[in-house]
């Protein structure tokens, strides 16, 4: 069955869909092999173009340019469109100025993440919201059982579940291939060489001025190389510099080409999901499926999110759940740092977290290398995650063999096992 | 994608190179370019004997890791120790330096289970 039951959660069957090309395929076989193409969340998405350690190090000392064409872009319009907003996200969205992004939550009325995704106020009653490629269908059939009035709202004051029916608003597909205009996909520039690169795509001083001048979580419309752009200071690489370009998807074969032409001889690379990953858990962010619910049903408070929670909002769907979590969540995500050079087995998800007496703490939900070092996000218990605490790791069988030679598949917490690697909890959002 | 004349190969993407009794074991070009960047590698034991297909090696990259079968039966008589400090030799030449171990391989006959180099590139093809 799908669609809510009676205590809150929102049950969604997602469908198994033959990937398809994103729109930047033919690009993306012109500059690596199809073997380094994978299928995710129904695209076929270039994993790594040169290596993923190049990659990184590209976004980290220059720039890199991501295919983000996969995610999904919604459009949410109406007189109401704001007050809607307000209910169905954790964030506040009435209050935002136009030009401005939030971070923010989709949440069931039991308090489950369906989705972490960013607002964009790009106008009094129209919003732009972008959702992960993997939850796009669960979002747009959750917002239209939402509508319908077909969801449940909220499990104890059935007063806002009336509010929604009457709300003047109407969600739309921003890449659907059958809207007339004003079609939008993602590219990401990210590192410190992305305004220069922009820059040469533009004879116009002042949209340069206005690009260079963007506040982080702000956007503006501006048109590069005659292509309409919404170019907005995010990103998901924990770049100090760093956009997002929403383009029509017909223009971004040639965007694309057009940023990797003026980029080159900046030394801007492109970037596959690998070096997204690996970045990403560098800078301490959060993945939906791994530091965001998951198997362990992880919170925005555990993730370290507490603050795009506004509990002091009249209401938002799944706000009773939160603020029981808010008093009482034991357990947070803690990024460590470990030895990475040649060599040292990576540490991976899974893998036991030890505290200095060997006892297991918590698990890791991602792990990266990035040059010497290895970076993990891990659930651990509250009192190990602050910074300087020193932890070890345990790995799991990584095949049948070691598992005949005793090297376990699992581990409970509280386990007492010698570490393999000793790592410190180091600060959770590093900026580059 | 390389695929060297005159080593034979198992469809799970090892070579082995046979000189007398010895077999040298590694992983094939389209092996460890699917792994991408190898980080580590799990040697085997000297003196120890695999059954053919049994895991003899794990060879890990930042993404995932990846299983070394035993291409025929044998007792590892030699590892690569090179491969501890340097296990980035798997991508930068697999047939060569990139070698994992040695093996006394213990009937000869199994190895005409193996594809040759031609054999190995059409079943590449097919893949």
């Amino acid at each position: 069955m799908q669609g809510s039951t009676t205590t809150g959660t929102f049950v969604f069957e997602s469908r198994a869909v033959e990937p398809g090309p994103s729109v930047l395929y033919d690009e993306h076989v012109k500059r690596t092999g199809k073997s380094h193409i994978s299928a995710f969340a129904g695209y076929l998405m270039p994993l790594w173009y040169s290596s993923i350690a190049e990659e990184h190090r590209a976004v980290r000392e220059r720039a890199g340019l991501f295919d983000c064409t996969h995610m999904g872009v919604l459009e949410v319009a109406g007189d109401d469109a704001a007050a809607f907003l307000d209910i169905v996200t954790t964030n506040r969205v009435s209050s935002m100025s136009i030009g401005r992004a939030r971070y923010g939550y989709i949440l069931d009325a039991a308090g489950n993440v369906l989705d972490d995704i960013i607002v964009y106020r790009r106008g009094e009653h129209n919003f732009m919201v972008v959702v992960n490629a993997a939850n796009e269908p669960k979002i747009k059939f959750y917002i239209r059982e939402l509508i319908d009035e077909h969801a449940v709202v909220d499990t104890e004051d059935s007063a806002w579940a009336e509010k929604l029916p009457g709300l003047d608003v109407a969600v739309w597909d921003m890449r659907d291939p059958n809207r007339p205009e004003d079609r939008r996909v993602d590219l990401a520039l990210q590192g410190p060489a992305s305004i220069e690169t922009l820059a040469r795509l533009t004879d116009e001083r002042l949209a340069v001025d206005r690009i260079t001048g963007l506040k982080s979580f702000a956007f503006v419309e501006e048109r590069l190389a005659g292509i309409d752009c919404l170019i907005c200071r995010t990103g998901y690489t924990g770049s100090t510099v760093g956009f997002e370009l929403f383009i029509d998807p017909d223009a971004a074969p040639r965007l694309w080409n057009l940023i990797l032409d003026a980029g080159g001889p900046l030394g801007v690379l492109p970037c596959g999901l690998g070096a997204r990953d690996s970045l990403r858990i560098e800078a301490g962010l959060p993945l939906y499926g791994h530091e965001l619910d998951g198997r362990f049903n992880i919170s925005p408070f555990e993730a370290g999110y507490g603050w795009a929670v506004k509990l002091e909002k009249d209401f938002f769907i799944g706000k009773a759940a939160m603020r029981r979590i808010a008093a009482t969540y034991s357990m947070e995500v803690a990024r460590i740092e470990w030895p990475g050079t040649k060599g040292i087995r990576p540490v991976r998800q899974d893998d036991a977290v030890l505290n200095e007496r060997g006892e297991c703490v918590g698990w890791v939900l991602s792990s990266a290398k990035v040059e010497e070092k290895q970076y993990s996000l891990a659930y651990v218990d509250r009192n190990m995650a602050r910074e300087g605490t020193r932890l070890g790791v345990y790995y799991l069988a990584r095949s049948p063999a070691q598992v005949q030679q005793g090297r376990k598949e699992r581990v409970e917490k509280g386990t007492r096992l010698k570490a393999d690697l000793a790592g410190v909890v180091s600060a959770r959002f590093p900026k580059f | 994608m390389a695929v060297k004349e005159g080593l034979r190969y198992t469809k799970d993407h090892e070579w082995i190179k046979v000189e007398g009794d010895t077999g040298t074991i590694g992983i094939t070009d389209y092996a460890q370019e699917q792994l991408g960047e190898i980080v580590f590698v799990e040697l085997p034991q000297v003196g120890k004997q695999f059954a053919a297909h049994k895991e003899i090696s794990v060879v890990e990259s930042s993404k995932a890791a990846g299983d070394v079968y035993c291409p025929v039966a044998g007792k590892v008589t030699e590892v690569n120790a090179e491969l501890e400090s340097k296990p980035e030799l798997v991508n930068e030449d697999c047939y060569g330096a990139g070698w994992i171990c040695k093996l006394k391989i213990a009937d000869k006959k199994a190895l005409d289970e193996l594809m040759d180099a031609k054999k190995y590139e059409e079943y590449l093809k097919a893949l």
